[in-house]
């Protein structure tokens, strides 16, 4: 996919792991590990303000497009 | 769900079982009116009781017609027999909200208009070679089915489409 999801930088950033933000933003684990791994077809706008929040970062931060090659 | 309609899918299964036997049976039974009527002396009037002095010249030939439509018909049927069993199916496996039941609805409306198309074919030859109106070649009924299964099938596939779109939602 093209939106390339940098969530993993930013926890790394702010050194918190998957659960304990899953933990904050009332989200499963399954469902975060779907979005760090870009398994995700479509995010929410609560859940990226969410996120947000709880990693004082903007959608930017988290989000990046890259054009696919071909 | 409503109670009636979830008694309705539980002897759902049972009650197609049945209806598939049934319809095997009356298959056969076609099959041996009309291999049996090459061998039956004077067919149809003496075993039909057909007045042959008044009859059509080709009423022998006709009535085999609509047994072979009848069997074809029979054929229909249990194919759409066996897509409405799939369908209950996935409701006791728990996920009836998805594409192929989407297709196999579609699949039973062309198949209940095909069935419609046999029956104008049998009130024609019935019309012809017996006696007008005789078999009424028009019921309003079916046509509403066909018309509440192709819509049925479009919002399955609509929904079962969201659903995917859903599903990836985070």
């Amino acid at each position: 996919m093209a939106i390339l999801v940098r969530l993993d930088e930013r926890l790394h950033e702010r050194r918190m792991t998957l659960t304990e933000l899953a933990a904050r933003i009332d989200i499963t684990v399954a469902n975060l590990s779907i979005l760090k791994t870009g398994k995700a077809k479509a995010i929410r706008f609560s859940t990226l303000e969410a996120i947000c929040i709880a990693l004082a970062c903007q959608p930017g931060d988290l989000l990046e497009f890259r054009r696919e090659a071909g | 769900m409503t109670l009636t309609s979830s008694q309705a899918l539980a002897a759902a299964r049972p009650v197609i079982q049945g209806l598939t036997a049934l319809n095997l049976i009356y298959a056969l039974g076609l099959c041996a009116l009309l291999g049996s009527s090459f061998f039956i002396a004077g067919w149809p009037a003496r075993p039909l009781g057909f007045d042959m002095v008044h009859a059509h010249p080709l009423l022998g030939q006709g009535l085999r017609a609509i047994v072979v439509v009848g069997i074809a018909g029979a054929a229909i049927v249990h194919t759409i027999l066996r897509r409405l069993l799939a369908i209950v199916g996935t409701v006791k496996v728990g996920d009836p909200f998805i594409l192929d039941n989407a297709r196999r609805l579609e699949a039973i409306a062309w198949r209940v208009l095909a069935l419609e198309g046999l029956r104008l074919i049998v009130a024609a030859i019935a019309a012809l070679v017996w006696e007008a109106g005789r078999i009424a070649p028009f019921s309003f009924a079916p046509w509403l089915a066909v018309l509440l299964l192709f819509v049925l099938a479009g919002v399955f596939a609509h929904g079962a489409r969201l659903r995917e779109d859903l599903e990836g939602t985070v």
